[in-house]
């Protein structure tokens, strides 16, 4: 179990997390979603101590993380594939970090083995590849047997094998009764792998709440509209709560709103429509829907009103990325 | 593989359950997880092997040249006997254990590793005396190792002329042990700087151009450097290898203070504890 209060954590005057509270509970994976820079990393180096919080206190199974008799009991934690020496051995790095703890040979092997690192462990970490850093950084964070892991992009670098072997074992730990937080940036991997997500956006958090839930909320109100007037659709529909991005020519994703009500207004103002589909709901579209609402609607209204006097039906192109909604953030996909 | 993961016995207990076994946190156990990553390195080993050689190799070549000359016996009796030439082997010697002194730890940071170490030891204090006290003991075990032989290389060559040290003098055997002292002083030294700066280069280039350039420069006849001139680490350090004669000729028209041998070595210890304290204060405070 981990809980923060009102973490926060200034990097100079840039705020890196921005008073989050949340509980990461055990027993099921907690994914941890965001774009680069929304402050994931950081939280979890605050987890473990590596950074201090500016504001804010975030216990593991109610105690900060150093003050525990066994940190790497209680937490193993994966913050990068490079927080090795490059001139040692992984084997012997490992022996070492478990040495801390009175942890032995016999369990350094078991992880190596665990993490299919027998053939590379008695060579120099410099000369591995991403993939092997991400697996001896596993091997490292499970070196303990620790009740939670913390686990920063895992499946980066790793090849399809591996990425299916560390869903197995987050999925594995975390029916032991576990407590298992995961980062990643890809939605997909998120929605095969996680119980329960948390959304982070510009160091705040946008969602809280179970893998179904987020993807069930937005489900239904993303809507893929193609037409030649695009533009002047873009129009028609802006409004509180309607998120639009332009992912091509004439295409549009609509959140916010129905395929009815897009399809009613289409027709009052005599627009034409190729297309008008409900999207199925997906992990991914739950979340670019959900960064859209926070950070982008203001872009989007502002984009569109940088040129009042352009004339809508000007072009067949006009609705194209540069005139997109949020065409500095905006989720053009 | 993942098959593995569902069979291995250590796997099987269940997070609640406390554990039986005694895997928690303990500074001997930190020091031994230290000393396992000094030794791992390469780096490591070359460092120690070319102080060895350079302290060893110095004195060999004294020795053979000394052998081969009439009249040695004066000439060295004004440095202080034979036994000088440690200070010039020592001279030498520290380029080589304050690169490692730097190295131990600046690595750790050049290299993303201390993340790993201070996740284990998240707190950080105890991380950085095991550092302090391996890199120590291995210098001091090494120098006097070092000692140790050139000792025999200068009863071999010096031992008919009855010129190599003689252990029944309490001088000799202070300036032989504070050799492998000011040597162990000196890395720990480097080890502190290495620590405030955590960057490889940076630290480096601090403490040999402290060590080789500035000390230097603050022999320039100019008062004010004069002064201070007795106080810096290696002029300091340096005493508790310096024989009494050597000492005395230097207090004549001295413009500072003159340190004897255990002062000197006082205000390298003083520098040392100074540097290490604002290296653990930063620890604490800054993030890895």
């Amino acid at each position: 179990m981990i809980e923060a209060h009102g973490l926060t954590k200034h990097y100079g005057s840039k705020t890196a997390v921005d008073d989050i509270t949340f509980t990461v509970h055990p027993g099921k994976v907690t994914g941890f979603l965001g774009p680069n820079g929304a402050g994931k990393s950081t939280t979890m180096r605050m987890i473990v101590g590596l950074d201090r919080p500016t504001r804010g206190t975030v216990v593991v199974n109610g105690r900060r993380y150093a003050q525990h008799r066994a940190p790497l009991r209680e937490v193993g934690a994966l913050l990068d594939a490079k927080a090795f020496h490059t001139g040692r051995s992984a084997y012997n790095h490992l022996f070492a970090m478990g040495a801390t703890h009175g942890i032995g040979k016999a369990r350094v092997r078991e992880v190596i083995e665990m993490t299919g690192l027998e053939s590379v462990a008695k060579k120099r970490v410099g000369g591995f590849s991403l993939g092997m850093g991400q697996r001896l950084g596993i091997a490292s964070a499970l070196l303990g047997n620790p009740h939670t892991l913390i686990l920063d992009e895992p499946v980066n670098g790793l090849d399809p094998e591996g990425v299916l072997w560390v869903r197995n074992l987050v999925r594995y730990l975390a029916n032991e009764g576990r407590t298992v937080f995961l980062s990643s940036h890809l939605m997909s991997e998120m929605a095969l792998t996680a119980d329960h997500i948390i959304v982070l956006g510009r160091g705040r958090i946008l969602a809280d709440a179970p893998v179904a839930d987020i993807v069930g909320r937005s489900g239904g109100t993303t809507v893929r509209v193609c037409s030649p007037q695009a533009t002047r659709l873009v129009e028609l529909l802006a409004g509180p709560g309607v998120g639009i991005a332009s992912t091509a020519p004439q295409w549009l994703e609509v959140t916010g709103s129905t395929a009815q009500a897009i399809g009613e207004a289409a027709a009052a103002a005599q627009i034409v429509l190729h297309e008008l589909t409900p999207v199925t709901g997906s992990l991914e579209a739950a979340y670019m829907a959900l960064t859209q609402d926070s950070v982008e609607y203001r872009s989007t209204t502002s984009g569109l009103h940088r040129d009042p006097n352009r004339d809508p039906k000007d072009s067949d192109g006009a609705a194209g990325p540069d005139v997109a909604l949020a065409s500095t953030e905006g989720p053009i996909r | 593989m993942s098959t593995s993961i569902l069979t291995s016995p250590a796997e099987t207990s269940s997070p609640g359950q406390r554990d039986a076994d005694d895997v928690r946190l303990t500074f001997p156990r930190v020091v031994r997880s230290e000393w396992i990553k000094f030794r791992t390195l390469r780096s490591t080993i070359w460092t120690l092997a070319i102080t060895l050689v350079l302290m060893v190799g110095i004195v060999t070549l004294y020795s053979a040249i000394l052998a081969s000359q009439a009249g040695a016996a004066e000439s060295t009796s004004a440095d202080g006997g034979s036994v000088a030439v440690f200070m010039i082997a020592a001279g030498i010697a520290q380029l080589a254990v304050t690169v490692l002194g730097v190295l131990v730890i600046t690595g750790e940071y050049t290299t993303g590793m201390i993340r790993s170490t201070l996740a284990a030891v998240p707190q950080r204090l105890p991380a950085l005396w095991a550092k302090g006290v391996v890199l120590a003991t291995s210098i001091f075990v090494v120098s006097t190792v070092a000692v140790g032989i050139s000792l025999i290389v200068m009863q071999l060559f010096l031992g008919a002329d009855r010129l190599a040290p003689n252990l029944g003098d309490a001088e000799t055997v202070r300036i032989l042990v504070g050799t492998s002292l000011y040597l162990t002083a000196i890395a720990l030294f480097a080890f502190a700087i290495g620590a405030i700066l955590r960057h490889s280069a940076g630290a480096l280039a601090t403490v040999l151009g402290l060590l080789l350039v500035i000390e230097n420069l603050f022999l320039i006849p100019w008062k004010p450097l004069q002064v201070l001139s007795p106080f810096l680490p290696g002029t300091a350090g340096f005493k508790i290898m310096t024989p009494q004669v050597q000492i005395d000729a230097m207090s004549q028209g001295a413009v500072g203070a003159v340190l004897g041998p255990w002062q000197g070595f006082a205000v390298l210890l003083a520098w040392v504890a100074v540097l290490l304290t604002a290296a653990a204060v930063l620890l604490r405070r800054r993030n890895a």
